[in-house]
């Protein structure tokens, strides 16, 4: 088991968001958690990574074989997890390249790897933006800085790739794209699946879904995961809407 | 001609003041002695106005608007006499920095002017004299080169470097200089206890273009309190890069005053990069005096250990169409306390005047502090002006991104004070003086070692 969720519950400003998650991704899975807003997708992401001030008031995860939870956000990522944001963060005078060299660096040193040649890593990043069909001048820019939307996601898959983490969490990469960049970043996403590797989609909508085919969707309300299925699940929901899945839940 | 005894020295007195007075008397029988007649010299009226004028102010107090947050107390208990001049001693100085075979440095120790003039400048477009000479030769060029005196409470010290400063730079800019040009300012004393008066004078001719850096370093252990005074003349369609980067150690103090005049449609860049000192005050003067002049300053004031820094900015536009920028970015870490005041004037008929103020600053410690307050004064109508004033810590939202990519909190944390800087940093044209002032800037921050592999 590559990542184990149990009964997870967790605050943020004092306000109990999530509450008892169960969750359980295998290596080599594409998990797809849905939601409607305000359900704690996005709570439920950021705890994963390390947020400080979201509070975890309960329960338990493992993550290949350590515990997640003690560990600070910077070494969840070493070990290998990695969360697209929802919405990148701007740090105008931060290049680019220079966050992700002393991420793939920081990894690497975990790892016992030595730094990554200057060179090799300018190809090795080119090559990843030709993927995502990204221009070359986001190799001079700062951090996000003035990307469109569509752009920051972009920018979230490219750091994924480059970083090949074992888990990617990736936090509605879709919303605000449009179909072009939604298949070019589904394209990316799908370059990574591999035995070794998990994704979890956290979306809203069942479209991402076409280009991204998961193995198993949740669906997540109140903190709560009411109700996990195949693939036909997602379709389910677009077609009856999440009140089908509360209805059936009270009833 | 009377006999300059403004007032009589009084024990009640600041010590500082009464040793001032006496440089001054000292310097007026010491012409005497040499049978200079100095009757009907402009300049040395000229001085001696501006002595008395420095008198009746007095020293400043927390009292005084533009002093409110810098204490002189301490500081004027003593007495000071002049710091000696060890202009023929050459030797490296700790702090100065290699900007590359491309500058040519002109050498100042405690204000006084090493020959000769530098080597790869092309007479034809600059002139370079010290003014002890000049003052000697032609007195009435000197008077006519000083600025105005002021009554303003900001300006005492510039005053009293004007009555009091035995020798400095003339420089003129004739020309469109390719050479950039570095006046090494070395403070070095032989205990506690003196003063220096560098004086420096630039007089950029209409059309004329050049990049002037003076650099403050110290050498030995003792430094004196350092007066220093600058002018900037701008004349029409001149066009001047100037920076004042202050890198002497832990003990110095340093008053330095920088008076700024333009001429139509002159174009001045002007850097103010704090790095070094115990008490730093840097005030700016400028003055766009006819239309189309644009001043653009940029202050970068780094706070370290127990370090106060107090930068004083006030900008008169007095013509129409006149522009002016000014950006400051603040860092206070440790015990340390930085003060960026920036105030702009649009007089009567400066219309269409355009002016932004932008501060920033950023705490790194708790018992720090960042005082900053832009102000605007207007009098006339159609104008353009902007302000805005921040300081807070590093921002959560871009810490927490960048350890989720796995760097470690240090250099996470490293990496955002940098980025803070970028903007004045990314405004300097020169990449020698850039890279220079990156090097020692980021050796002053916390986890410098880690910032360097970022650059």
């Amino acid at each position: 088991m590559l990542l184990k969720i149990s009964d997870l519950s967790a605050r943020v400003a004092g306000k109990e968001i999530l509450k008892g998650i169960n969750l359980e991704v295998k290596a080599g899975e594409v998990h797809a958690i849905m939601g409607p807003n305000g359900s704690g997708k996005s709570t439920l992401a950021q705890v994963l990574a390390g947020r400080e001030d979201y509070e975890v008031t309960g329960g338990s995860v493992t993550f290949d074989g350590r515990d997640l939870l003690a560990l600070p956000a910077e070494e969840r990522a070493r070990a290998g997890l990695f969360l697209g944001f929802q919405y990148p963060v701007e740090i105008p005078g931060v290049n680019n390249v220079y966050l992700l060299k002393a991420a793939l660096n920081a990894k690497r040193k975990t790892a016992g790897e030595p730094e990554v040649d200057a060179y090799e890593f300018l190809a090795l990043i080119k090559q990843k933006m030709k993927l995502m069909q990204m221009s070359e001048t986001f190799l001079t820019r700062g951090v996000n800085e003035g990307f469109s939307g569509g752009e920051k996601k972009r920018n979230e898959v490219l750091q994924m790739l480059v970083l090949e983490p074992k888990l990617a969490i990736l936090d509605e990469t879709d919303s605000g794209l449009d179909i072009d960049a939604l298949k070019v970043v589904s394209m990316g996403v799908n370059s990574l699946r591999d035995p070794k590797r998990a994704v979890v989609l956290v979306t809203h909508y069942q479209r991402l879904l076409d280009y991204i085919v998961p193995d198993q969707v949740h669906v997540l309300s109140a903190g709560r995961i009411l109700k996990s299925g195949d693939r036909s699940l997602a379709l389910e929901l677009e077609r009856r809407g999440y009140d089908w899945v509360m209805e059936s839940q009270v009833a | 001609m009377i006999a300059p005894q403004p007032h009589a020295p009084s024990a009640a007195q600041p010590a500082a003041l009464r040793s001032f007075e006496a440089q001054w008397l000292e310097r007026q029988s010491a012409s005497k002695r040499l049978d200079r007649s100095t009757a009907g010299d402009p300049l040395s009226a000229l001085r001696e106005e501006a002595m008395g004028r420095f008198l009746r102010l007095g020293l400043p107090t927390t009292r005084d608007e533009s002093w409110r947050y810098t204490n002189l107390r301490r500081l004027t208990a003593h007495s000071f006499i002049d710091a000696p001049d060890v202009a023929e001693e050459s030797g490296a100085a700790a702090g100065s920095w290699d900007l590359g075979e491309r500058l040519a440095t002109v050498h100042m120790v405690n204000g006084f002017a090493m020959p000769p003039t530098p080597r790869g400048l092309n007479s034809k477009d600059i002139v370079i004299n010290n003014l002890r000479d000049l003052s000697r030769i032609d007195p009435d060029l000197v008077a006519r080169l000083l600025p105005p005196l002021s009554d303003a409470e900001g300006a005492r010290f510039a005053l009293l470097n004007t009555a009091l400063f035995t020798d400095g730079l003339y420089i003129k800019v004739c020309g469109k200089l390719a050479t950039p040009l570095v006046i090494l300012h070395t403070a070095a004393a032989q205990g506690p206890g003196a003063i220096a008066y560098p004086r420096v004078i630039v007089d950029a001719a209409p059309g004329s273009k050049a990049t002037i850096i003076e650099h403050h370093v110290q050498r030995g252990e003792w430094t004196p309190l350092c007066n220093s005074a600058t002018q900037l003349a701008l004349g029409q369609d001149a066009e001047i890069e100037h920076y004042r980067l202050f890198a002497t150690g832990s003990g110095c103090t340093h008053i330095d005053s920088l008076d700024v005049r333009q001429q139509r449609a002159s174009r001045c860049r002007q850097f103010t990069i704090v790095l070094g000192g115990a008490l730093v005050r840097a005030s700016l003067d400028a003055h766009l005096i006819e239309p189309g002049a644009c001043l653009e300053s940029f202050s970068l004031l780094v706070g370290h250990e127990e370090r106060h820094v107090d930068c004083v900015n006030v900008v008169t536009h007095h013509a129409a169409n006149t522009r002016s920028r000014q950006t400051a970015r603040a860092i206070a870490s440790g015990a340390s306390r930085v003060i960026f005041n920036s105030k702009v004037v649009v007089e009567t008929g400066a219309v269409q005047a355009e002016s932004q103020q932008s501060c920033r600053g950023l705490l790194l410690s708790d018992s720090a502090e960042i005082d900053s307050r832009p102000q605007l004064e207007i009098h006339a109508d159609e104008v353009k002006c902007a302000h805005g004033a921040t300081t807070g810590r590093l921002d959560p939202e871009m810490l927490f991104y960048m350890l989720s990519r796995g760097l470690d909190r240090a250099t996470a944390q490293s990496l955002l004070v940098y980025a803070f800087l970028a903007d004045v940093l990314t405004g300097m044209s020169l990449s020698a003086a850039r890279a220079a002032i990156e090097d020692s800037l980021i050796a002053q921050l916390p986890d410098s070692q880690l910032l360097r592999r970022f650059r």
